[in-house]
């Protein structure tokens, strides 16, 4: 190459051609810059639909991402109360914290400029300190993409047409793998915990299961719960109706994931093994617990672990009281009642059996002998319809039925059983009456979506044939000569909602129908029965519409007593909360006789 | 007089050679070198660290910033890896976006490295130009990703958001302009006679001693040497693209500047074919839940061509929720430190920026 | 194995002279297991007998369980594209292992880094002692036991302004009431 290259030194020069062509520039801040859609700039968040789970801050890597308590939000059930903040000075913009955002509340915006003078001004709380940036929401918690495993692992069970067969369990429960997979779905954020009645442990226990570690689990489990196989099976889980997942998904499996480690250990033997718990040297304390219910049982095994001696008194011949006799057996077997309350013998719990207070004891001779009393004695007497009738032969309650079938006896259901109510008590008499071989029609006043049952339980009464009439209020029961059941006739309801609270069904005129039966199953609801109580301790047992009230101790009007279970005014009417009185009423009686000395 | 003299220049941390901070101690006579050391350290974030404090998806925002002008091989080497090491199988639709990302990647870093071979050379325009035009890829990357530089984009099973709508249309387009732009740049760059004088005969590699010294990517096909890990060991959906691997005879910063410049109009036929052929379905094979996500033990060893030349990650599982070592060999691990020790003594302290910015050196990648 | 004919015959060429543990992982990786003293004489035949002369990469990884560090070569073979990832364990209380800068001369910059980053030793081996690090007087940082974290705290400040951040789990925890019993809390989320 010459020194010279003519070339090499023109045709660089043809570049000025490009002199003249319009810039590729924008002429800010007279132009917007076109920003893409997608754009990841500051955060956006939702306040009113985050639920301050804090997945945000979990996944965020370098920690740019606080929950903070803000003023405007109350928080509650199913909502901590917290809120992101976000710190410039880290946040790295990757977005995961959309992309692990269980309600889709957090974004990003097309924002990406901030001038301040104020070099402190480097924390943000999106949606709070931004809320016009909603309207440039930019990169969104897209479902499609989310990290977050919105579908429940699906529980295997009996075919529809083999469950009406037998009593058999209907739902076959995790296996291994199973577990694994759905305990993998908890974000771990814990706002189940509240939602739960007695605040297990859920994230935690989860959490083991998820590591492989099924014994830890039980053994955390069993740190507050000590029927968690009932709970496995039968629990109002209303943890799961908080979960972050159910925002967007299917709320992780709690109640099923219980029950898969409450199975792994199919003996009272080795429930005892694992859980191994703290037992405290005895105290000269007695306690006797009225009714062998999940309340008297809780509170019996707590109390023996921390020393005090306790006696139940039921006045059955099994335990487990509404959960033995109330639950149909396909849906809660036998053996795992007895499997549980057979360990809590061995903790050093005595029930005694067939024993009826006010009977067979009375009850001033356990007040006077014991330091304190646990009164869980539930609601064992049903409503009755209260329509023209409702004395048939044939008409009877859904506890009743229930209790017969439990207890091994034979009910006559005929041809035709109808069913009234919407909770779980009278789908259970109607998938009853199909397992008896009876054609079920269930009658109930609002529509299905109303209905207080679990879906899974109302689905499952669907499937194995029971016909859902919803928007039906039965006006009377038809008898024959003899004074038995004939048929039942209802009217046709449509809701009315007035001053937009919940919508009041109000009778169709004219539509009154008429249907063919042999039995009538009510499930309207329950009352207790305190004839068991002296006349002095009733009169002072201060009450409400027939249910004790109790303060958070779960301590009644007469400081020696203590109460729980269905009979009191506290929670909601159900295992878990008989569980949770059960468990607090031991931290009362523990309180209050400790403090004695 | 000044000619015999021996005298040690420090030239950096900072200079025009190279993205990022790296201190060449130079022993000259004269304007000559005799002895070249390469120090590092400027900027070590202690990420290899970090990521083993973090689980298995955190790390991968940290990874697209081991080396800036290349984020993305990183992402996928190291979503690669895990994928191996889980044998997750990633959806043939998000094999070619990977594929046409990674081509993308290439294109902006080989128009970035314009930027930076000129400018060390003294030609200021037409890394205006170059840089200039790169925009356009980021562009489709905002579109596509939500972010220009650290797109956080292809993860373990996929990738994280399907074409928006009109992007392929849009990425045809930005195609076309930028192939009629290289004209240009030849224009400026290839036929200009101060680049070739400046080019030819320069900072070359032997090439019986490439391989052994460990050369990889455009130096070593510089040296007419064929070897490509998207063609030695294929991945994504390059089996199913036709393209040529270009060489050149020579070793010097000119043959390497050649291939370079073949190689972005491979890029941009790969990105076509792909674009042509893109298949529909799913784009992700959904993870677990991030936060208990565990990856079976066992080890991966996973290797991408990126426009510096080879990259791999050895990945190690001990099966836990973190990463138990992730090590990342980049292309200027060898390239910064001993072959640039090697191939310095001799040439003019003018040409080393030149040279090391030929030889695609990232120091941030050598520290890590 | 009758696909993986071109790697079960390295193997096999490998474990006639040397005393190895090893198996085809997958298509065209070769992985074994050897004493740290073979080392040098694996590498060495692989790369003048079998045509490995590209050392692709040196990694170390810290066993601290089993208080080992393992180190391994990655050595390629352009003509065959064959890949031979020679592993060994040394002790960590006495890391000492062989220099082979003499076969590849990049190796040197490798075994410079964990010389730094994992105090392990190479005896003979040329280059400035800080190579990544500088003044550094903790223990080497990418050993397990060095708490990054921890680190972190001690060295750099925060700025003011996030202290009134709070745990989800510890704030919901508070208002119920609940109490986690202390074998539990190790699976709360962190």
């Amino acid at each position: 190459m010459s020194i010279l290259d003519l070339k090499g030194l023109l045709v660089p020069i043809g570049a000025l051609k490009q002199m003249g062509k319009h810039p590729h520039t924008i002429n800010f801040p007279d132009e917007e810059k076109n920003i893409s859609d997608r754009y990841r700039g500051f955060h956006h968040n939702s306040l009113e639909d985050c639920i301050g789970c804090g997945n945000c801050s979990t996944i965020c890597m370098n920690e740019a991402i606080d929950m903070v308590a803000l003023a405007e939000i109350e928080g509650g059930k199913g909502d901590s109360g917290l809120r992101p903040r976000v710190d410039y000075g880290r946040c790295c913009y990757c977005a995961l914290c959309v992309d692990v955002c269980p309600t889709g509340s957090l974004n990003m915006t097309k924002d990406f400029i901030q001038v301040t003078n104020n070099p402190y001004e480097f924390l943000l709380t999106p949606g709070k300190d931004n809320p016009e940036a909603k309207e440039k929401v930019s990169f969104k918690a897209d479902l499609e993409a989310s990290l977050n495993i919105f579908d429940r692992v699906p529980m295997r069970e009996l075919d529809p047409g083999e469950r009406v067969k037998s009593f058999a369990e209907v739902l076959l429960g995790y296996n291994e793998e199973e577990a694994r997979r759905e305990a993998n779905r908890c974000i771990s954020c814990g706002l189940c915990t509240e939602a739960c009645p007695v605040h297990m442990h859920i994230p935690e226990y989860i959490n083991a299961i998820a590591q492989g570690k099924d014994d830890e689990a039980l053994k955390i489990i069993y740190d507050n719960n000590d029927l968690p196989e009932v709970c496995g099976k039968v629990c109002t889980r209303r943890c799961e109706d908080v979960c972050a997942i159910q925002v967007r998904g299917e709320a992780v499996a709690i109640r099923w994931l219980k029950g898969y480690v409450t199975e792994t250990a199919d003996n009272a033997d080795l429930i005892k093994q694992i859980v191994t718990p703290e037992i405290r040297e005895p105290n000269h304390y007695k306690v006797g617990i009225v009714g062998a219910g999940p309340a008297g049982l809780t509170a019996g095994y707590y109390l023996s672990l921390r020393g005090y001696d306790v006696t139940i008194y039921e006045s059955h011949k099994d335990p487990g009281g509404m959960v033995m006799y109330g639950i149909p057996k396909y849906r809660l077997p036998y053996d795992s009642i007895q499997k549980q309350v057979d360990y809590m013998v061995k903790m050093g719990v005595k029930i005694h059996y067939n024993t009826r207070v006010g009977k067979d004891i009375s009850f001033q001779e356990i007040y006077d002998n014991s330091d304190a009393v646990f009164l869980g004695v539930g609601l064992q007497d049903a409503w009755n319809l209260g329509i023209e009738g409702d004395d048939a032969d044939g008409v009877m309650s859904a506890i009743d039925f229930l209790g017969k079938i439990n207890s091994g006896e034979t009910v006559e259901v005929g041809k035709k059983l109808i069913s009234v109510g919407g909770g779980n008590v009278s789908i259970d008499a109607s998938r009853v009456g199909r397992r008896l071989g009876a054609e079920v029609d269930q009658l109930y006043r609002r529509r299905i979506k109303d209905m207080p049952a679990d879906w899974e339980e109302i689905e499952g009464a669907e499937d194995e044939g029971v016909h859902l009439i919803p928007q039906a209020i039965p006006t009377r029961v038809i008898k024959d000569k003899k004074g038995k059941v004939k048929g039942i006739e209802y009217v046709k309801a449509e809701m009315i909602s007035e001053g937009g609270g919940r919508p009041r069904p109000v009778p169709i005129e004219g539509s009154e129908t008429i249907i063919d039966c042999d039995i009538i199953i009510a499930a309207i609801g329950q009352k207790a029965d305190y004839s068991l109580l002296p006349e002095d301790i009733a009169d002072k047992l201060k009450m409400e519409r027939g249910k004790i009230l109790v303060n958070d101790n779960r301590q009644t009007s007469i400081s020696k007593i203590f109460a729980g279970g269905d009979a009191v005014k506290y929670g909601n009417v159900d295992a878990i909360s008989a569980i949770a009185d059960g468990y607090y009423a031991t931290l009362g009686i523990d309180k209050m006789l400790m403090k004695k000395e | 007089m000044i000619r015999e003299q021996e005298t040690t220049l420090y030239l950096g941390p900072q200079h025009p050679g190279i993205t990022g901070n790296m201190m060449v101690k130079l022993k000259v006579k004269g304007d000559t070198v005799i002895k070249a050391e390469t120090h590092v350290g400027y900027l070590h974030r202690a990420f290899e660290k970090l990521i083993e404090n973090r689980n298995w998806l955190q790390s991968f925002t940290l990874l697209c910033r081991f080396c800036v002008p290349e984020p993305d091989p990183m992402e996928l080497t190291y979503a690669r890896a895990v994928e191996q090491l889980e044998g997750r199988e990633v959806p043939e639709r998000a094999k070619y976006i990977r594929t046409i990302v990674s081509e993308l990647a290439r294109i902006q870093s080989f128009l970035l490295w314009y930027g930076g071979q000129s400018g060390s050379s003294g030609l200021y325009t037409l890394g205006q130009w170059s840089v200039g035009d790169r925009n356009y890829i980021l562009d489709l990357f905002e579109d596509l990703t939500g972010a220009r530089i650290y797109h956080m984009y292809m993860w373990p099973g996929g990738v994280r958001r399907d074409l928006p709508e009109g992007w392929i249309d849009k990425a045809y387009k930005t195609m076309d302009y930028l192939e009629k732009r290289l004209t240009d740049y030849n224009q400026l760059l290839f036929d200009n006679a101060i680049f070739q004088k400046r080019a030819q005969g320069v900072g070359i590699i032997p090439k019986d001693k490439a391989i052994e010294w460990g050369v990889v990517g455009a130096p070593l096909r510089g040296t007419g040497i064929k070897h490509d890990v998207r063609i030695d060991e294929p991945y994504e959906a390059y089996d199913q693209l036709k393209f040529v691997v270009p060489t050149y005879e020579g070793g010097d910063v000119w043959a390497r500047a050649l291939v370079r410049r073949d190689e972005i109009k491979q890029s941009i036929s790969i990105i076509r074919q792909a674009l042509d052929k893109l298949p529909g379905g799913s784009y992700y094979n959904r993870i677990p839940n991030p936060m208990k996500w565990t990856v079976p033990a066992g080890e991966a060893w996973v290797k991408t061509e990126s426009v510096r030349g080879e990259i791999g990650f050895y990945v190690v599982s001990d099966g836990s929720n973190k990463p138990r070592r992730v090590h990342l060999k980049g292309a200027a691990y060898a390239h910064g430190v001993s072959v640039l020790e090697k191939i310095l003594p001799g040439q003019n302290i003018a040409d080393v920026s030149f040279i090391l910015n030929s030889l695609g050196v990232c120091p941030p990648e050598i520290e890590r | 194995m009758s696909n993986f004919k071109k790697e079960t015959k390295i193997l096999k060429s490998l474990k006639d002279v040397f005393e190895i543990k090893g198996s085809v992982k997958s298509d065209k990786r070769i992985s074994i297991k050897a004493d740290k003293k073979n080392v040098s004489s694996i590498l060495l035949f692989l790369k003048n007998q079998k045509g490995f002369i590209h050392l692709n990469h040196i990694s170390c990884v810290d066993w601290i369980e089993q208080n080992e560090f393992e180190l391994v070569y990655i050595v390629w073979n352009p003509k065959t594209r064959l890949t031979v990832m020679v592993h060994t364990r040394i002790k960590r209380d006495e890391p000492v292992m062989e220099n082979i800068d003499t076969i590849w001369d990049q190796a040197n910059t490798y075994e410079r880094e964990f010389r730094e980053m994992f105090g392990i030793e190479f005896p003979g081996l040329i280059g400035a002692k800080e190579f990544i690090l500088e003044d550094w007087d903790n223990i080497p940082p990418m050993r397990k036991d060095f708490n990054s974290q921890q680190y972190a705290i001690d060295t750099f400040s925060t700025r003011p302004g996030r202290e009134n951040a709070q745990n989800v789990r510890e704030a919901i925890q508070k208002r119920s009431g609940e109490e986690i019993p202390d074998f539990a809390k190790k699976y709360s989320r962190d």
